[in-house]
């Protein structure tokens, strides 16, 4: 391999087989590619070694082998060659002794993920009296189960827990790791993933393998929801992705799969450790329901942030079986209770159907609503952004259109419901 | 860290083009100086802002200083650019180590999130590499006692609050309840315009180039496109044809919808 | 505040920072306040400086960095009817060459910037986000210093400059300068759109990174008293259209829409074809003029700029005279601590060196023409059409011999006008900047 006079190794390209096409030159990070007379030359001194060259170049002119990379972690590990990983390896969240929902969608992923990739799924289950989860993470599809059952583990530490899991990855070597985007999810991955020096892609909305280069490739939306990415983790080994909650659909539990349960031993020194004090929950407003589970959301917006006009919404919400939610302007403006709101700093919600009265449709109240079956805006605005995305939209002065609507859909939906056998 | 609206990134090597693009201090950032500041006023001590960034980042920075931090710092180097978290928390966590040697640190605060990039990892990450105990989404500080290295603070949760006790030093990341911002007095404020901002580079706190930046990015970005935009479907005028409009809204939306609605409703009986 | 300043100056736009600039270098202790988050934060026109007033400040601004989009080698004025105009245009190489940066186009935000951190080196100190709200008095009434909106924001200091722009409220309500009749108001609409430089300079038959400036009368303001610019950035254009606020108000017509309009018109929609629009700014101007001059001066302060009223409405940029009142200011206020003395005698140097520059020259020369076009619409509406209507039938060549067409155009002129009319506006137009 040819070196620069810097010592790194850099990419040449053969003459005999480039063609002279230029790709390479828009490729290069750092404008190393230049033409000269008729023929791609590469300046090694400015040549940084990425390989973006190699990687575009559609007759392999271009010779460049990446140099390996020198592994300095902390603590000083060295990692296992990256074809000794494999596996798909999901974290299962517990709480008080019971799973989180999305531990078992990210357990159906998991499956699906190790199927294409032929490999198993393993559960890594850290907990305080979470054996009985155990047989509950086979049934989701896992096929091996590493559990801790410590009292060490009955509420989230932070250190104990990133501990446990980098034991575990370094112990069973996953190619793929994936936790569920949960707040405790959020603040454990990344310190998972910096004790173990590999990437983390947080917030995925999207995952899938590339089979020919055998990487998970991760979406998610970035730069306030306006762009997608997708993103890959090339050479750092396990991949992780965090997954928000309900964005994959759990599997059907199979009581007949089998699979393995190994217990693992672990402590970890109680002293000088933090530790809960109290927790207080915050109390739910009456008749409040899980905004994630319902049905139909009537979700008020800046635009019809009225106290007066609650009333008649939680109406319009009782006679389609729904609930009421809201955008984010609402929640700050003190009129509803976080618990409510929908959008990216919210919750995402997978409606059958969502009404939202005086919501413009922001880019991140849009990205918290993108599962929903069926949108209807009702809005004064006609150039709203949520009328570009909804299903139907009705363009007037909701204090109008809100009454006259539920007066005609009494009727109707009367119909419905006298009519079903 | 750049405002979204004016976003370009470079085809190149996929990532933000941050020249010439308007940087604002991402207001997570400004409400954990702001907590910052009263603990130090409180307290005693002394606020350090740090921040990685381009030269533009200046700016963010001064609007810290003008919050009331006695310090700033700078990380520029063009090692640094394309970072992802992981390359991130290790220049930040190097720049700490940095000023830890020369006095103690106690406490770092980092807001909870950044707009650009939304990923909530980098508090977690630098204190990983300095072992540190971290807090998350911490809405309140409770009480600091500095002679006994402890601090207590209420953390928000799923379903509710948690308060938690822990040793210093500690890394919180700051949900915006935690502090609100002030607009400095005119003599402090003035004080931090004529404060230098310290700027180092990669070698002035021992950053290896190949785990900074770009480089020491194990994620790659692998295209960039736009969303899936869901198509609208038919609008219904009520401002122009009153409740006519509604009428033939609700009566194309019980038609098509009208599996969902009775699914709802058998349900709900 | 316990720290006191020799002169503090609000606003640090062209006249502040001009100011800041000079009075700096004399070794006087300035303070610069300004209410953006950044200096042109606030500044809304598009900019074409001349060169010769910002090397009266600054002679080295070429070697200081002074961010130039395009040196103006052509300029050219159109008047517009709804489908067609004339242009007249002039271009001379020597603005290339011996006279370049004669006039050159600048982006606010990134020139103010440029210009406050001059003033910066020069040892001012520029204090951004933060509003003045209100003047300090002694008990003689005299200015000494000013009040802001942060704690403890009082700022002493011996001479107060007010460079706090048109729209300034802190003028207004200290009682130097009214708030402007209606009809001293105009509305103006920006959009800055983006175009290759290489587009550009094909366009306009320029290179070197050459520019030019073109102004437009004529039906494009509707019938409205108003004027509309085009100016070449380095990757961008600058249009602009305004006019005056009454009109405004009795056409019913808006900005947005008149903008819109004067962008498809077909001598300037090829130009600005395939850009893409970057911003869009709407504001509100006063249209000066020499009889909206307040009093300038008194015991502890001066008025510079946009503030003092000083310049020619819609139909000649501020920046300019901004500057130059900017620096007389300084030049009196250096006057003022030589001799110890700030009390309006001594200031009132600052009077009488505007009176004998260009600056109040040229406005008293022009006091009328503001009032000339307001008061004959029909240069905005039938007069351009006429103009349209005679240039298209001499030009079409269909046969008819040209005392033909002669009469025809006669007989239009006398439909529309007379010939008396037209002389008199020639007439009139005329005395009104004699």
């Amino acid at each position: 391999m040819p070196k620069n006079l810097k010592g790194r190794e850099v990419a040449e390209i053969m003459q005999d087989k480039c063609i002279a096409c230029q790709i390479c030159i828009g490729v290069c990070p750092v404008g190393a590619i230049s033409m000269e007379g008729n023929t791609v030359k590469i300046n090694p001194e400015a040549c940084i070694g990425c390989g973006k060259c190699r990687d575009v170049c559609p007759v392999s002119a271009v010779l460049f082998k990446r140099p390996s990379k020198k592994k300095l972690t902390f603590p000083q590990q060295k990692p296992a060659p990256l074809e000794d990983y494999k596996g798909v390896a999901v974290f299962i969240e517990t709480h008080n002794g019971a799973a989180a929902d999305v531990s078992w969608e990210l357990a159906g992923k998991a499956r699906e993920l190790a199927d294409k990739l032929g490999v198993r799924v393993s559960g890594y289950l850290a907990g305080a009296g979470v054996e009985p989860l155990a047989q509950q993470a086979i049934s989701y599809g896992c096929d091996d189960v590493y559990m801790i059952d410590n009292p060490a583990f009955g509420s989230y530490i932070p250190r104990v827990y990133s501990t446990a899991l980098v034991q575990l990855c370094r112990q069973s070597k996953p190619e793929i790791l994936l936790i569920g985007a949960s707040p405790l999810g959020r603040d454990l991955a990344p310190c998972v993933a910096t004790l173990l020096e590999t990437g983390l892609t947080a917030d995925c909305t999207g995952l899938d393998v590339d089979l020919q280069e055998r990487l998970l490739l991760m979406t998610r939306p970035t730069f306030g929801g306006n762009i997608m990415a997708t993103i890959f983790c090339k050479s750092h080994r396990p991949q992780m992705s965090t997954v928000r909650p309900r964005l994959f659909k759990a599997p059907r539990p199979d009581p007949t799969h089998k699979g393995e349960i190994h217990k693992i031993d672990f402590s970890y020194p109680q002293d000088r450790l933090p530790h809960i004090l109290e927790f207080t929950a915050t109390a739910l407003e009456a008749g409040a329901a899980d905004i994630t589970r319902s049905p139909v959301l009537v979700t008020i917006g800046k635009g019809a942030c009225r106290a007066e006009h609650v009333p008649m919404f939680q109406e319009l919400a009782d006679m389609l079986g729904g609930t009421i939610a809201c955008s984010r302007p609402v929640v700050e403006a003190g009129l509803m209770s976080y618990a409510r709101q929908v959008g990216q700093t919210g919750k995402t919600v997978t409606p059958k159907i969502y009404i939202g009265i005086g919501v413009s449709g922001s880019m991140q109240h849009m990205a918290g609503i993108q599962g929903a079956e069926t949108i209807v805006a009702i809005n004064s605005d006609p150039a709203a952004p949520i009328v570009q995305a909804a299903d139907y939209s009705l363009i007037g002065d909701y204090r109008e259109i809100v009454p006259a609507l539920i007066s005609r859909l009494k009727n109707k939906v009367a119909n419905l419901a006298g009519s079903k056998p | 860290m750049p405002d979204t609206a004016q976003v370009k990134i470079d085809p190149d090597t996929n990532t933000l083009v941050r020249t010439g693009v308007e940087s604002i201090c991402n207001p997570y950032d400004v409400v954990a100086v702001a907590a910052a500041v009263q603990l130090v006023g409180k307290h005693g001590g002394k606020v350090t802002v740090i921040s990685m960034g381009p030269s533009q980042a200046e700016a963010a920075l001064r609007e810290c200083l003008a919050q009331g931090a006695q310090e700033a710092v700078l990380l520029s180097d063009r090692s640094f650019a394309g970072a992802d978290t992981l390359a991130t928390s290790y220049v930040l966590s190097q720049a700490i180590r940095k000023i830890a040697a020369n006095e103690p640190v106690d406490l770092i605060i980092c807001g909870k999130q950044a707009i650009d990039g939304d990923t909530a990892q980098t508090g977690p990450g630098i204190a990983a590499r300095l072992g540190y105990d971290h807090f998350t989404y911490v809405s309140q500080i409770f009480e600091v006692k500095p002679d006994e290295k402890t601090i207590i603070v209420i953390r928000e949760v799923e379903g509710g609050r948690v308060t938690v006790t822990g040793y210093l030093p500690a890394l919180l990341t700051a949900e915006l309840d935690l502090a609100v911002p002030r607009y400095a007095s005119l003599p402090e404020f003035i004080r931090s315009l004529r404060q230098g901002i310290k700027t180092w580079q990669a070698a002035d706190i021992g950053v290896e180039p190949e785990r900074a930046g770009l480089k020491g990015s194990p994620t790659w970005v692998k295209e960039i496109f736009t969303p899936p935009v869901r198509k609208g479907g038919p609008v219904f005028d009520f401002s122009r044809d009153g409740e006519k409009a509604v009428d033939e809204f609700v009566d194309q939306f019980v038609v098509h919808e009208a599996g969902r609605i009775a699914a709802i409703l058998s349900v709900k009986a | 505040m316990k720290e006191e300043f020799d002169v503090a100056i609000v606003g640090a736009g062209p006249a502040g920072v001009s100011a800041a600039c000079i009075l700096a270098e004399a070794g006087l202790k300035v303070i610069v306040l300004e209410r953006g988050d950044f200096p042109g934060s606030k500044n809304m026109s598009g900019g074409v400086l001349y060169g010769h007033d910002l090397a009266q400040i600054l002679p080295d601004y070429m070697e200081r960095g002074c961010p130039v989009e395009r040196n103006i080698i052509e300029s050219r004025i159109w008047y517009l009817s709804r489908e067609g105009g004339y242009s007249l245009g002039y271009r001379d190489d020597i603005f290339s060459d011996e006279r370049k940066y004669n006039a050159f186009t600048v982006g606010r935000a990134k020139f103010d910037r440029w210009f406050a951190a001059q003033a910066q080196k020069k040892g001012a100190l520029i204090v951004p986000s933060t509003v003045v709200t209100g003047l300090l008095r002694d008990g003689n009434s005299a200015v000494t210093g000013v009040v802001t909106d942060r704690e403890d924001g009082d700022v002493k200091a011996k001479v107060t400059l007010l460079a706090d722009g048109i729209n300034s409220k802190l003028a207004a309500s200290t009682g130097f300068r009214s708030e402007p009749a209606p009809d001293q108001v105009a509305l103006a609409v920006k959009e800055v759109i983006e175009i290759p430089a290489d587009l550009i300079e094909k366009r306009f038959n320029v290179s070197n990174g050459d520019g030019v400036t073109i102004e437009i009368i004529g039906q494009v303001t509707a019938g409205m008293d108003g004027i509309a610019v085009i100016y070449t950035n380095k990757r961008s254009l600058s249009l602009s259209i305004g006019a005056n606020l009454q009109d405004f108000v009795h056409s019913r017509i808006k900005p947005y829409e008149l903008i819109e309009d004067f962008k498809k018109h077909p001598m300037v929609a090829p130009l600005i074809a395939g850009g893409r629009a970057l911003e869009y700014i709407s504001h509100w101007l006063a249209e000066g003029g020499y009889h909206a001059i307040p009093r300038l001066y008194g015991d502890g302060y001066l008025i510079a700029g946009d503030s003092a009223m000083l310049f020619n409405s819609l139909h000649r940029e501020g920046n300019n005279l901004a500057m130059a009142s900017g620096r007389m200011a300084a030049q009196t206020i250096i006057e003022a601590f030589r001799r110890r003395d700030f009390s309006k005698n001594c200031l009132a140097q600052y009077g009488d060196k505007l009176s004998n520059s260009y600056v109040m020259n040229d406005l008293k020369k022009y006091r009328r023409f503001n009032g000339f076009l307001y008061w004959h619409k029909e240069l905005f509406g039938t007069l351009p059409e006429l103009a349209s209507f005679a240039a298209r039938e001499m030009l079409t060549v269909d046969g008819l011999p040209k005392k033909f067409k002669q009469r025809m155009i006669m007989k239009e002129l006398r439909r529309r006008t007379s010939v008396w009319k037209l002389f008199k506006l020639v007439w009139q137009g005329w005395r009104s900047v004699k």
